[in-house]
């Protein structure tokens, strides 16, 4: 996008000056897709390498940014697949500033394919496809944002992975019974289709609330894991108060070492 | 595709494919310079990655610690 003045996109190019760290994503990824504008909040996906967290570290400190309850923004945690969270002010704009390197649903082969594609591209946001998976959440709002994304898919086998209509499902089987039948292998709902709308109709509500519960138990995990954390936190975030945000930092990652397990327990990152 | 199609979303969301670049900056810029507003009622949540909620402070029970600082 050419016009870059928002907080966001200019965060963006920050974090990205000099070597491409970080792809936008989440709500706000979205709405580069020129879909709808449904969060206030910002995510990114941050290459996994200390040199990224000490960039970002950085950018956020020049900006006042302050530690939310999460993980430190260190390669520990994050590499298991934990967030790191952040804000600061911006005039009348309170920025919530929030990062995953493994985000969920996608894989290490896909994650680093994310990446190459992103450097060769030059593109500083999630692509169409991973944004869609990314999307996969307990919220049912997602679900409705992944059946836009999809429609803007042009490779017919991305279409059939992540559509949510069983009538642009029915066209493109009728249409691409080649890549219909790769699609199945990666997603049985497909083999509905033959059976009609209503009974695709049905498949996919099922889909849906089987990954929205999908969704739930990974958080659960975390969230068991971080118990002592989240009993440790009012303590520490009276500790980090006032720091500048690199000072806080090293506060914050001594506290949660021995407190935050790294992984948070059997599949928890997928 | 011909005929009456599945809705996920409102015209009006999708309508930003019809807006240029300096028009979708302006309008996502206002939405969330509005959004602002529900600050307040969201202090505790998350909207992304593996935390759902701001642990609360027994120091201060009922308050959640951003809360309490930001107040």
């Amino acid at each position: 996008m050419a016009n870059v003045n928002n907080p966001y996109l200019e965060l963006t190019k920050e974090l990205n000056r000099g070597r491409l760290r970080a792809l936008l994503s989440s709500g706000q990824a979205v709405v580069v897709h020129r879909l709808a504008i449904m969060s206030k909040d910002g995510d990114w996906l941050l290459r996994e390498d200390a040199e990224a967290v000490t960039h970002a570290l950085e950018v956020l400190s020049r900006r006042g940014a302050w530690y939310r309850f999460g993980a430190p923004l260190d390669l520990r945690w994050l590499a298991n697949g934990w967030s790191a969270h952040l804000e600061f002010r911006r005039g009348p704009l309170r920025l919530r500033i929030d990062f995953v390197t493994r985000p969920p649903r996608i894989g290490a082969e896909w994650l680093q394919g994310i990446w190459e594609t992103a450097q060769a591209s030059g593109t500083e946001v999630v692509g169409l496809e991973p944004l869609a998976a990314l999307k996969l959440t307990n919220r049912e709002k997602d679900y409705a944002v992944v059946g836009e994304l999809a429609r803007l898919m042009t490779d017919p086998r991305a279409q059939f992975l992540y559509s949510r209509s069983s009538r642009d499902l029915i066209e493109l089987a009728s249409k691409h019974p080649a890549e219909l039948a790769e699609g199945l292998r990666q997603r049985p709902l497909l083999a509905h289709i033959g059976e009609g709308r209503e009974a695709l109709e049905e498949a996919l509500d099922r889909e849906r609330r089987a990954l929205m519960r999908a969704n739930e138990e990974r958080l659960s995990r975390y969230q068991v894991a971080a118990e002592s954390w989240a009993a440790k936190w009012p303590a520490v975030r009276r500790q980090i108060e006032g720091l500048p945000l690199l000072e806080a930092h090293r506060v914050m990652t001594s506290a949660a070492a021995g407190t935050l397990p790294f992984a948070p327990g059997p599949g928890g990152d997928s | 595709m011909s005929g009456p199609r599945d809705e996920f979303l409102s015209e009006e969301d999708l309508d930003l494919r019809n807006l240029s670049d300096d028009e979708l900056v302006a309008y996502w810029n206002l939405w969330l310079e509005q959004a602002q507003a529900t600050n307040e009622l969201d202090a505790q949540l998350y909207s992304h990655g593996v935390f759902e909620r701001e642990p609360e402070d027994p120091a201060s029970p009922g308050v959640h610690v951003a809360a309490r600082i930001r107040r």
